[in-house]
């Protein structure tokens, strides 16, 4: 089956799905409404003047800053749900006994996760260049495209954990527990093997960054980290984050470690 | 035609072996019954010849190789349970199926008609009846005109109604002249539905053959009299009379069918024993098959 045909069959599959719906408009609707609450905000305009929200180019950052919290919750159990609640109908099961080839059952899944990261990374253009547009007065584009590096980033954000919801979802297939897995792994169980393996969770050592979902959070980091950094503070010796060309390469490297090891686990594995 | 060759296949789940050196040959038409008591390795088989479980040893091969790594487009089949996405219709779940097997063709209205599910072809499957669900299975596995459909217990837990509504659709689609394959543990079913059969038990194949061959030729025979001790030295005396046992208040034992009911008749009477009740009838594949896997 080729890309287009899987991909149809998948929306067939899912289109009246109320989790597929409910977290896809949930998505929809709290992505552009999250930077608004940065109005309400009453900072210091030396610590954060809060229009940086909202102007180009850095609400180019503060828009994928906002999407990596907001993909990593509604995107990630979105995909994982078209996994584990596949199990848990048997229709997985019923697929292959249908007739589908099992690399074909993987295909799809993945380019599913494919077409919803350029989906939401269009979705990101556009709610990024909207408001952008709308806070210049005059309304205007100027500045708007001068880094159009944060598009790819926020893509590659969106595969990070698209494709680490991917291994969850066919490695653990109980809906439930996976769910769990994954919300732990990025809050807590990461943090918790950075401590066991390098003794803490912050280090001046370059390589603590290098975890998986660092290197992936690290895409789309808190704009402000980048003013921390300018901060001389002589207690503090450590990296706070890894150079945008280094987060890019150990996201593309992980994610093809994500993809891979879900496709030989999918492809060996009683079903 | 060869339909499916299955050679030594085993399976094991940790310490328990589901199934041991497995071998079977299912022709083009054969209505195939796969029998025997649960846990025997029925559904293990089907799950690795559907391609769902990974067999430890042994292969198979579906249509000689015919149709190559899509051979299960051109089956049917229902593995334990009816398996749908709940928030969807009949209609459009038999849409994903056509979708699969890359079938244009189907006619959904027939299909649901042939299972008697027409006029609930708008509704969720999450509010069918299990009666329902298997029905809609069945028509599932007509989708795309498949060479081989199959079955596994596909009366299991139905109602006395649901059962016979089943039955009578099995024995429908046996009648087209496509191959089945159904594994079941209910004898009669397989009894009245399929041309051959294979009793499997704890994962080895203990015989195989069509139904007629398995079936004994022997004649079962439910005497009973007011003398049963005298009744049972007497049938024990005959020499083409075998395994005389009680059962309730009557005895049953089992004839060479080159004798006849009248012959035992009138031993009995020139003996001196009244029979009160006298039955003959053939053995019948339950009695097999629980004599096979003993």
């Amino acid at each position: 089956m080729n890309a287009m045909n899987l991909l149809s069959l998948e929306w067939k599959k899912f289109k009246n799905n109320s989790v597929f719906n409910l977290f896809g408009v949930m998505y929809l609707v709290t992505y552009p409404v999250v930077i608004f609450i940065g109005k309400e905000l009453q900072l210091p305009a030396m610590v954060l003047d809060t229009n940086d929200f909202f102007m180009f180019p850095n609400n180019w950052q503060w828009m994928a800053y906002v999407g990596n919290w907001l993909v990593f919750f509604f995107l990630g159990f979105i995909m994982m749900n078209m996994i584990t609640s596949e199990v848990g109908f048997k229709t997985m099961r019923q697929n292959i006994i249908t007739g589908m080839t099992r690399k074909d059952y993987f295909l799809g899944k993945l380019y599913t996760a494919i077409a919803i990261s350029l989906a939401t990374t269009l979705y990101y253009i556009i709610c990024t260049v909207a408001i952008g547009f709308f806070h210049n007065d005059p309304y205007s584009f100027a500045n708007a495209f001068d880094e159009p590096i944060w598009i790819f980033r926020f893509f590659l954000m969106s595969m990070g954990y698209l494709s680490f919801a991917l291994l969850i979802g066919f490695v653990i297939r109980r809906s439930g527990v996976a769910i769990f897995t994954y919300t732990c792994y990025i809050l807590f169980i990461e943090l918790m093997l950075k401590w066991f393996v390098h003794g803490k969770v912050v280090s001046n050592s370059s390589s603590i960054n290098y975890w998986p979902l660092n290197a992936i959070e690290d895409l789309a980091p808190l704009p402000s980290w980048n003013k921390l950094e300018n901060v001389p503070m002589k207690d503090i010796d450590f990296a706070f984050l890894l150079t945008p060309s280094h987060a890019m390469i150990a996201s593309s490297i992980y994610i093809c470690l994500f993809i891979g090891l879900a496709y030989w686990h999918f492809m060996k594995k009683d079903i | 035609m060869s339909i499916l060759t299955i050679k030594n296949l085993s399976k094991s789940y940790g310490k328990i072996q589901a199934l041991d050196n497995l071998s079977l040959e299912i022709n083009a038409g054969e209505v195939y019954g796969i029998l025997g008591p649960n846990g025997s390795g029925k559904t293990t088989t089907l799950g690795i010849i559907l391609g769902i479980l990974a067999a430890n040893t042994g292969s198979y091969q579906w249509f000689d190789g015919k149709y190559g790594p899509s051979h299960r487009k051109r089956i049917g089949a229902i593995l334990e349970t009816p398996n749908f996405y709940p928030y969807k219709t009949a209609e459009d779940n038999l849409k994903i199926v056509s979708h699969i097997k890359g079938s244009t063709t189907d006619n959904y209205d027939e299909v649901l008609e042939l299972v008697n599910l027409s006029h609930r072809k708008k509704s969720p499957f999450r509010t069918y009846s299990l009666g329902m669900k298997q029905r809609l299975a069945i028509a599932a596995t007509m989708i795309g005109e498949p060479d081989v459909i199959i079955f596994d217990e596909p009366t299991n837990g139905l109602d006395p109604q649901g059962i016979a509504e089943v039955r009578q659709t099995l024995t429908q689609i046996a009648s087209t002249g496509k191959t089945v394959i159904m594994a079941s543990h209910i004898l009669d079913e397989v009894e009245k539905i399929c041309s051959h059969v294979a009793i499997i038990k704890n994962g080895h194949l203990l015989a195989t053959g069509s139904v007629g061959s398995i079936l004994s030729d022997k004649v079962t025979l439910e005497l009973q009299s007011a003398n049963l001790d005298g009744l049972s030295s007497f049938l024990a005396n005959i020499p083409w009379l075998e395994k005389a046992i009680r059962v309730g208040d009557k005895l049953e034992a089992q004839m060479d069918p080159t004798h006849s009911i009248a012959e035992v008749n009138k031993l009995a009477f020139e003996k001196g024993i009244t029979l009160t009740h006298l039955v003959s009838r053939k053995q019948r594949l339950e009695e097999e098959f629980l004599e096979i896997t003993k």
